[in-house]
């Protein structure tokens, strides 16, 4: 299988080349164009393996319900993309879990394992989703983010602000913290609670945060009217 | 300091990485991740009564950050702005900069940045109650949402209020109808500024309010119905 982008950072789309038996999951909704004789089956849970409460567990960490699996049969194309702007990654594993914040994931193929953990409640206070993926085993991986991935090879200390995390190695942990030395001047500075990884390991950030983008475009928006 | 401008036009984000001692200001919330021998302190920017006029009608905080390598060795920090779009570099030698509200990203040590009044009229254009003025030496970096694009002005030219991000100090801006009554209110412009003076003037592409306008009439506006609540859960988001 192999993953070849485009248009990074803003308008990322991905092209993933099939060869005969192989498989790619994708989460439900991000296929964009594919060779007509790509098999599609549609399931709540990774291929021979059953999990309606694994996928129950894969929406509260902001995923889809629905994965999509694409086999091919001779060597075939299939696009995948994002539904806003931003940028796309390929982390290959070898075995070590990848935590994922939700709605990062985007495809991976049939030696991935997709599971939902959780990161404690501090992921309540972090402005992160409560749920996180972990991803697992020897293969290829897809996210997406909002903003472009920069990689961190983190070893000892590294600072984070709440929101820009995409992805982490399992060998390290984050714990919530103040950034700089004062909790006061962390929150009159606008920072308040940052994420701090402690460990050795990578580390994916997104360079925009979402959340920010959405608090600045919320006043011009009209109420929902009830009805 | 080293700086690297980074991620394109559409989602530029600078990686500045400080020697020892070395500092740098931003707006508050800018960083997005840093070494965690860098430290942090918040100063107010501005006196009491602008502080106390900020808290009630500004749209910038009243504080600024400044990020300072305590530690012995050379320490990253990366600095974006909420909205996608380019962050520009901007070269003062002495020289007065001024900034729309929410533009500015970061500012090396011997730039200065002071809050200034910008009128009643400005707050009417949605333009903010306040501008930022920059002056001093060194670097300022100021960002968009969408690209950047500059022009040189002598005399006067016409801004679509949202659109605006910085100008020099020989120019002033008065707040208009973009035409007539009528072409006001139904040719979509409304308020718009009218800039005078000499100088450089740049824009944003984009503007927050105009994706705003673009997407409400696309919302559902009923909530939708019970069915169409069950598909948006179970589909993708």
């Amino acid at each position: 299988m192999q993953f070849d982008f485009i248009h990074k950072p803003c308008n990322t789309a991905v092209k993933i080349t099939l060869q005969a038996g192989e498989t790619c999951t994708t989460e439900a909704g991000s296929m964009i164009a594919m060779d007509s004789h790509l098999n599609v089956d549609t399931s709540t849970h990774k291929r021979g393996k059953r999990g309606i409460l694994k996928s129950l567990k894969r929406m509260f960490a902001g995923e889809s319900f629905f994965l999509n699996h694409y086999t091919a049969n001779t060597e075939s194309e299939l696009w995948v993309s994002n539904p806003h702007p931003g940028d796309m990654i390929k982390v290959d594993l070898l075995g070590e879990k990848l935590i994922v914040q939700a709605g990062s994931f985007v495809a991976c193929d049939e030696n991935i394992d997709i599971n939902t953990g959780w990161q404690g409640f501090k992921s309540l206070l972090s402005g992160e989703s409560f749920f996180w993926l972990s991803l697992s085993g020897q293969g290829q991986v897809v996210l997406n983010s909002f903003g472009a991935i920069y990689e961190i090879d983190v070893d000892g200390e590294y600072i984070v602000d709440t929101g820009h995390i995409v992805a982490f190695e399992e060998s390290l942990s984050f714990s919530l913290s103040k950034a700089g030395s004062s909790w006061i001047q962390s929150w009159l500075g606008g920072e308040g609670i940052i994420c701090k990884i402690k460990g050795k390991g990578k580390l994916y950030c997104q360079s925009h945060n979402l959340m920010e983008f959405g608090k600045s475009l919320t006043p011009h928006l009209l109420p929902k009217v009830r009805g | 300091m080293k700086v690297e401008k980074l991620g394109g036009k559409a989602f530029s984000y600078i990686e500045f990485t400080l020697d020892p001692g070395q500092g740098v200001r931003t707006e508050p919330g800018a960083m997005a991740s840093m070494d965690a021998g860098i430290d942090v302190m918040a100063n107010m920017n501005g006196g009491f009564f602008t502080a106390i006029l900020m808290f009630f009608f500004g749209k910038e905080s009243f504080f600024i950050n400044t990020f300072k390598n305590l530690s012995q060795n050379p320490q990253k920090l990366v600095v974006s702005k909420c909205s996608p779009g380019e962050i520009v570099e901007h070269k003062l030698e002495g020289e007065t900069l001024f900034l729309q509200p929410g533009a500015f990203v970061a500012g090396s040590a011997g730039v200065k940045y002071k809050l200034s009044w910008a009128g009643i009229s400005s707050w009417l254009a949605r333009e903010g109650l306040f501008r930022i003025r920059c002056y001093g030496t060194g670097t300022v970096w100021y960002g968009a949402y969408g690209a950047v694009v500059e022009r040189e002005i002598d005399g006067e030219y016409i801004v679509d209020s949202g659109h605006l991000l910085s100008y020099g100090e020989e120019m002033s801006y008065t707040i208009k109808m973009s035409g007539g009554i009528f072409s006001s209110i139904f040719g979509g412009e409304g308020l718009v500024l009218k800039m005078q003076g000499k100088g450089t003037i740049r824009l944003q592409t984009r503007s927050v309010g105009g994706l705003a306008g673009w997407l409400n009439p696309r919302f559902t506006r009923s909530g939708g119905g019970k069915l169409s609540n069950l598909l948006d859960l179970f589909g993708s988001r």
